[in-house]
């Protein structure tokens, strides 16, 4: 004897199976997901619960019915531009300036890194841009000069009094006035000090300057009187932007589709409504009525004279600044966006879903829970199945007539609507999904095996073995549990097959294991969000993915049955 | 942002005494947040995950608890066994008075299974609270109610998340003139009687996915049960689309004093069963709620100490103190029955479906209801209004999920949703031509409660860097897709009138809340973990 | 032991599980559900408030009276009023039960329909191409999950081709008044052709299998033989003789299939909007409805337990080798 008995059982089964074609194919595909399974983390290209965000110096053209995305101006954001004539410049983060170069844009290299905010033209020569950590910087011919601050801020709007002087404002409601020439900055004082953001300023047709800001403050300040004033625009929303056309036309925009409007230097300021109630950013007016508005996940919405309307854009980017040049209208962005519902790519292999979250990790992460689930399901459902059976079957008397008619109070419970429940009664976790898809399963396994071992029990090896004085325990594992072998492996092919849909459904119901990603919750997601009708790189995956696990255990398990039932074997 | 956190911080460490030195500090306990199931509502779900992430940042030891509703609610609510709660209060029109949602933080309703879960305690709140709901001249309770808000505010016993917009649509090609409400989206009453065809069907349909518990006027618990009750009841007084009390079946509320009501009926006004409706009507109605064992309007009714017929259609109500949003809510809320027919009635809450009177006065009249399926109403052309109303019927049909809901509405089986959209179909609704989404802002909000008598969220400071370090903007911008807003105070912006935007904002920063800690004597041992 | 002795030893038995059950699953909700009247808060509800509406429920009462009260109700058939509907349990569990079992006996008839004699065709080629594809087919579709297959043939049919209503079980306007009336109606059929395809297509697997395989083992019976050696046709033997004597394994299981349907496939019904028992009880659950949860619950476990049962009886019918143990 060189293997022990239960060894040699072992072997038999192998050999037959791999004696068929389909379950070599189906041993092949498993041995696949097992080992992209085990090999998850290395082999997605994602972390699959990682929002995927890009940032991008977006630049959209107003087309004849779309805003249209047009050639990325490099990765970092875009954050204001400004034009006199033919000149235009853009800046954005990280010390980012574009200077218009023809149909082109050339970028400028400034003696800063940091975050630019606002650009601005002078009336006849020169332009400021500001940004954070204190940036003022001046146009000097052809460079950039770093004007000295008087303190640390971080600062979001610059307007030009005269061709000498400028208004800057900042994040903590800092007002300062700069002489361009001398580089010297006076401090104003805000008429409310609460340190309140001020986002924006824009010089009025009077001569006076109005900068706006955070909870609808403005401010107006005017050079003859050197004063601040508060202003009343009648909203108490975060402002962002204003634009005062020559005419004395103007628009500020705000948080949660906030339009402010104005129709002339008289006219008193109305609140518009607004087709989108999401941030805007930019905005811009003129005096013959044309004015547009632009804002996050590239909202943009166009006056016609009655109502704001909504435009279509190609692009979901957040949209900061407006660049308005006669009919070439340019809409400028964009900080991080999410890249959602985006179909298979380059870099997302099976595409994202609707939080931008890459899919292929999700589908290759997603086989570990089914696996688990599957195998540890059947293992434990097996292991009770088949101690139940054998000890029932073995002793049977009193001892059977117990585990039995428990076998048969279980049978008497449907199972996909008691796994729904112990869930919820106990609160989704592994443990209980894993509970949830065996807790029942075994009764089937505990049947099969007694009945073999009835007929086991009467053969002469046990006879043998009794008289010889072996043990309950080693007669039971030793001598007739080998021989249940083929039917305890069967039993285990078919209930792997069964947790996995088990769990995948569980999953789909939204009672799968928390904050753990498997391919029915991968499909769960994709139905609660409303956009499996159109991503299908979202909902085919997962369901195939499933699909082919199961079908393989299926096919291994149709060879075990033939190791399990000789009458089959003969005829094959 | 930076120096704005630190002149916070330093306001703060004068007002608050610090603790004596501590000599051997010990680790921050580590906290729950218990928030729903992903199936439930995937943005709470996510936020917690969000916080819980910078949270840990902070050296605090943080798990995520994803709990089923009814669970959840129980935990908070009922056994107050919790350390951070992700939960929400809907915004239905009666809490636009700023009563229910001031109330929540309401020290004397901290007990178990009361409003206040949390635990905050400010004696000069709770004082506040009694002035502003005894407070009958608007501007000076406006006044009171804004000066809470400014109060509570630096204490941040809860963090308003977020204000979900209400994303619904309506199909364009059938029905027009669909004015969507604050806080009821399209589903509100005046959707049906404002609707007016354009195709050849006269009935319009709404979709959706939840359905009443049941029609018992006496009986009914959820929100969807009177949204739809409302329809073919009257009350004395609706909130008009822009909330402002219009009288309905009272031609005039007049109040005599401050404690005293007089309410004239509008004349001619019917049953559907063709009795005229009187006063005797209302006066039974109110004396009937308030004698039953049924609890829903409990809380409207407590003020009234009588209401008697004065005339064939004239009531006055007797109230025992004064009360400033009786007139709005109480008369807007509770529906008129007809005496003849619940005067028979003893035990109404036993009632079984088949045996619920449908008898109403309303614009429209009953129809049928199957369970689970369908529910349908016809016009009343004998109501007073009926000359605006255009449609010649309601129908709503019940769906399993917002999933089926969408598929109806894009195959034109419905013409409006009753309840919002996911953030996965709003593309998809805007991007065809039959649907007209509307977006509606929300005065209702998302919250995350701290139990205040739990360390470590019973330190102000704790809690105040904790704020900080959540980035709610982030909520909003990507689990919402920019449909929404990060909250303030328990009143919402929208609610503009009630609403104080000058109190403390918590905007996301991380230095802020690495401050906050220290200034209150806290600091990190050589792994990371905040210790004190 | 006698075969009648037998038989009521086994009804007996099947009385006693139901009992088993009923006991474990009314203290199960009652320790392991959050209480009903929770979700009342966020309608604004007090402690008083919601005390009172316990007390309506009966759930001011000590446990072991509420089940003694249920226990005897249930003997009656009377399962109490439901929580959230506020209406008798019975009429609501059968509603849904009826919505349930059409779907499901619909597509169990055509599954076995179809799949018994294929599976015995597919016996005679054994080996052949078309055995080695109508086994696949018939595994594949039994190992993709109803909800991705139902997910994909609305995508396809309902919504890209518009060709079949999505949800529901009849269109807008109704007029049905009884069970009946709304089923017996060509829109109602046109309603449920796809979840009934989606259900039969799972289905399939079993009976094409089962069949396919005891066709097998009978074949190698020496009676089989026997014809063979007179000579009768092929034909003849594969469909009086052996298929006669097969099909007593598919029977029994389309009688367990039957017994499992009362707990329907409750995706099925979340994917279709299928107004059924199994959706219903997923509720009842989730908003701790104890009534309709124990009522819905016991209805499948009685409808398993009978059939099972009848599997029992029929074998000691037909198959003499079983002993009355």
């Amino acid at each position: 004897m060189t293997m022990p008995p239960f060894l040699r059982a072992a072997a038999g089964p192998l050999k037959l199976m791999l004696q068929d074609r389909l379950a070599v194919i189906g041993l092949c595909v498993l041995g696949v997901i097992i080992a992209m399974a085990l090999l998850a983390p290395m082999i997605a290209t994602h972390d699959p619960r990682q929002i995927n965000e890009i940032e991008d110096g977006s630049v959209l053209v107003r087309g004849t019915d779309t805003w249209e995305l047009s050639e990325s101006l490099g990765p970092l954001a875009l954050n204001d531009a400004d034009h006199r004539g033919n000149e235009a410049l853009i800046v954005g983060r990280e010390g980012t300036v574009w200077e218009r170069d023809g149909d082109d844009w050339r970028r400028v290299q400034v003696p800063v890194a940091a975050d630019l905010h606002a650009v601005a033209f002078g009336p006849q020569a020169g332009a400021l841009i500001v940004g954070d950590s204190s940036t003022v910087l001046a146009q000097v011919g052809e460079g950039w000069r770093v004007i000295d601050p008087p303190r640390p801020a971080d600062l979001r709007g610059v307007a030009w009094i005269d061709p000498d002087s400028a208004l800057i404002v900042g994040a903590g409601e800092e007002i300062w006035r700069l002489d361009v020439a001398s580089g010297d900055i006076t401090e104003i004082d805000s008429p409310v000090g609460r340190g309140f953001a001020l986002a924006s300023v824009a010089r009025d047709t009077d001569g006076t300057l109005l900068a706006v800001g955070a909870r609808g403050l403005a401010v107006r300040y005017d050079p003859a009187t050197g004063a601040a004033t508060l202003d009343r625009l009648g909203s108490s929303r975060d402002l962002n932007h204003i634009h005062i056309a020559p005419g004395g036309a103007a628009l500020v925009v705000g948080e949660r589709g906030t339009l402010l409007r104005r129709d002339g230097p008289e006219a008193r300021w109305q609140t518009d409504t607004a087709p989108d109630t999401r941030a805007l950013r930019a905005g811009w007016i003129d005096d013959g009525g044309r004015a547009v508005a632009v804002g996050r996940n590239g909202i943009a919405m166009e006056w016609d004279g009655d109502a704001w309307q909504l435009a279509t854009t190609e692009s979901e980017r957040h949209l900061r600044a407006l660049l308005i040049e006669g009919d070439r209208w340019l809409a400028l962005g964009s900080d991080r966006f999410v890249t959602r519902l985006a179909p298979p790519s380059a870099e997302h292999w099976f595409g994202t879903d609707h939080l931008g979250r890459d899919l292929y990790s999700q589908n290759v992460h997603g086989s570990r829970i089914a696996l688990l689930v599957g195998f540890l399901g059947a293992t434990l459902v097996v292991l009770i199945g088949t101690n139940v059976g054998l000890i029932a079957g073995y002793y049977r008397g009193r001892t059977e007539a117990v585990l039995m008619r428990t076998v048969d109070v279980m049978y008497g419970i449907p199972f996909e609507p008691f796994a729904l429940i112990l869930v919820l009664l106990f609160q989704p976790s592994l443990l209980i999904v894993i509970l949830a898809v065996s807790l029942l399963t075994w009764r089937t396994v505990a049947r099969l095996i007694r009945s073999q071992v009835l007929s086991l029990r009467e053969r002469p090896f046990v006879k043998a073995a009794r008289v010889a004085g072996a043990s309950d325990l080693r007669i039971m594992y030793l001598h007739i549990f080998p021989n249940v072998m083929p039917l305890v492996f069967l039993e285990l092919a078919i209930i792997v097959g069964v947790s996995i849909i088990a769990e995948a459904t569980l999953s789909f119901l939204g009672l799968g294991p928390p904050h753990s990603i498997s391919w029915g919750g991968i499909l769960h997601d994709a139905r609660l969000s409303g956009a499996w009708r159109t991503a299908w790189w979202w909902n085919l995956p997962p369901g195939i993915f499933i699909m082919v696990t199961v079908l393989s255990v299926f096919f291994v398990s149709r060879s075990l049955e033939v190791v399990a039932n000789p009458r089959l074997r003969a005829r094959q | 942002m930076k120096t704005k956190a630190l002149r916070f911080g330093a306001a703060l460490a004068t007002v608050l005494p610090l603790s004596a030195p501590v000599l051997a500090q010990e680790r921050v306990p580590s906290v729950e947040i218990m928030t729903t199931t992903e199936a439930y509502d995937p943005i709470r779900y996510e936020g917690a995950f969000i916080v819980a992430e910078a949270w840990r940042e902070l050296g605090l030891d943080v798990t995520v608890s994803p709990l089923e509703f009814r669970t959840l609610l129980d935990r908070f609510y009922s056994e107050q066994d919790f350390d951070a709660v992700i939960l929400g209060w809907s915004g239905r029109v009666d809490r636009l008075d700023p009563q229910f949602f001031l109330g929540t933080l309401d020290g004397r309703q901290a007990g178990l299974g009361a409003n206040n879960p949390g635990g905050y305690q400010n004696p000069e709140y709770d004082e506040l609270y009694d002035a502003q709901s005894r407070e009958f001249d608007i501007e000076r309770r406006r006044d009171i109610v804004h000066e809470m808000q400014e109060l509570y505010m630096p204490d941040v016993p809860v963090v308003i998340l977020f204000h979900r917009d209400e994303v619904v649509a309506y199909n364009n090609t059938t029905f027009t003139n669909m004015n969507a409400m604050a806080g009821e989206g399209l589903y509100s009453e005046w959707v049906p009687m404002e609707a007016e065809p354009v195709g050849d069907r006269r009935t319009l349909r709404i979709g959706g996915p939840q359905e009443p518990d049941n029609v018992n006027p006496l009986a009914s618990t959820s929100v969807w049960g009177w949204k739809w009750m409302r329809l073919y009841y009257d009350r004395l007084v609706r909130l008009s689309p822009d909330v402002e009390p219009v009288p309905w079946a009272a031609e005039t509320v007049e109040a005599v004093d401050e404690v005293t009501i007089d309410v004239t009926l509008r004349e001619g006004m019917l049953w559907h069963d063709g009795e005229p409706m009187t006063a005797e009507d209302v006066a039974f109605t109110f004396d009937y709620y308030m004698a039953s064992e049924y609890s829903y309007f409990n809380s409207y009714l407590a003020p009234v100490a009588s209401v008697e017929a004065t005339g064939a259609l004239s009531v006055r109500f007797n109230l025992s103190e004064p009360s400033a949003p009786f007139a709005t809510i109480a008369l807007s809320q509770i529906p008129i029955l007809p005496k003849h027919i619940w005067e028979e009635i003893e035990n109404p809450g036993d009632l079984t479906p088949d045996q619920i009177p449908t008898v109403g006065s309303g614009p429209f009249v009953f129809d049928r209801y199957d369970r689970g399926e369908f529910m349908s109403l016809t016009t009343n052309r004998d109501h007073f209004h009926e000359g605006e109303i255009a449609v010649d019927g309601v129908e709503f049909v019940i769906y399993a999920d917002a999933e089926g809901v969408f598929t109806a509405l894009q195959t034109g089986q419905i013409d409006m949703t009753a309840w919002r959209m996911e953030p996965g179909q709003i593309p998809l609704a805007e991007g065809n031509d039959d649907l007209t989404v509307v977006s509606v802002p929300d005065f209702g909000y998302f919250h995350m409660t701290f139990n205040t008598r739990r360390a470590p969220f019973d330190d102000v400071a704790a809690r105040r860097a904790l704020t900080y370090a959540m980035d709610r903007g982030r909520m909003v911008n990507v689990l919402l897709d920019g449909r929404g807003e990060v909250g303030t105070t328990v009143i919402a912006p929208v609610n503009a009138f009630w609403h104080n935007p000058f109190v403390e904002r918590f905007d996301f920063d991380m230095d802020a809340a690495r401050q906050e800690l220290e200034n209150a004597g806290y600091s990190w041992d050589a792994e990371g973990r905040l210790v004190r | 032991m006698s075969r009648r002795t037998y038989l009521i030893k086994r009804v007996f038995q099947a009385i006693l599980s139901l009992w088993i059950i009923a006991t474990i699953l009314f203290f199960l909700f009652r320790m392991g559900l959050p209480d009903p009247t929770a979700a009342l808060i966020t309608e604004g509800l007090n402690p008083e408030q919601r005390e009172a509406v316990r007390a309506q429920f009966g759930l001011d009462q000590p446990v072991w009276q509420q089940y003694f009260l249920f226990l005897s109700n249930a003997v009656q058939g009377e399962f109490g009023t439901s929580f959230s509907y506020r209406a008798p349990v019975a009429g609501i569990v059968w509603e849904r039960l009826a919505n349930t079992m059409i779907l499901m006996l619909a597509a169990i008839v055509l599954a076995y329909g179809i799949g018994v004699p294929l599976g015995a065709w597919l016996s005679w080629r054994r080996g052949s191409r078309v055995d080695t594809a109508g086994i696949f087919v018939g595994l594949m579709f039994r190992s993709a999950p109803m909800f991705w297959t139902g997910m994909i043939a609305i995508l396809i049919f309902g919504v890209t081709l518009s060709l079949m209503p999505t949800s529901g079980m009849r269109t807008l306007p109704y007029d049905a008044v009884g069970f009946w009336d709304k089923v017996l109606t060509l829109d109602f059929l046109w309603h449920a052709v796809l979840p009934v395809m989606i259900v039969a297509l799972y289905y399939l697997g079993s009976p094409l299998l089962i069949m396919r395989n005891t066709m097998l083992e009978v074949y190698g019976e020496d009676f089989i033989e026997m014809a063979r050696a007179k000579g009768l046709p092929e034909r003849d033997i594969l469909y009086k003789h052996a298929a006669r004597n097969a099909l007593l394994p598919v029977v029994t299981q389309l009688a367990v299939t039957i017994g499992l349907a009362a707990g329907g496939q409750v995706v099925v019904e979340v994917v279709f909007s299928w107004p059924g028992l199994g959706r219903e009880i997923l509720n009842a659950v989730r908003t701790s409805d104890f009534p309709l949860a124990q009522a819905s619950f016991l209805i499948m476990a009685a409808f398993v337990i009978t059939l099972n049962l009848f599997v029992d009886i029929l074998y000691t019918t037909l198959d003499p080798r079983v002993s009355f143990r």
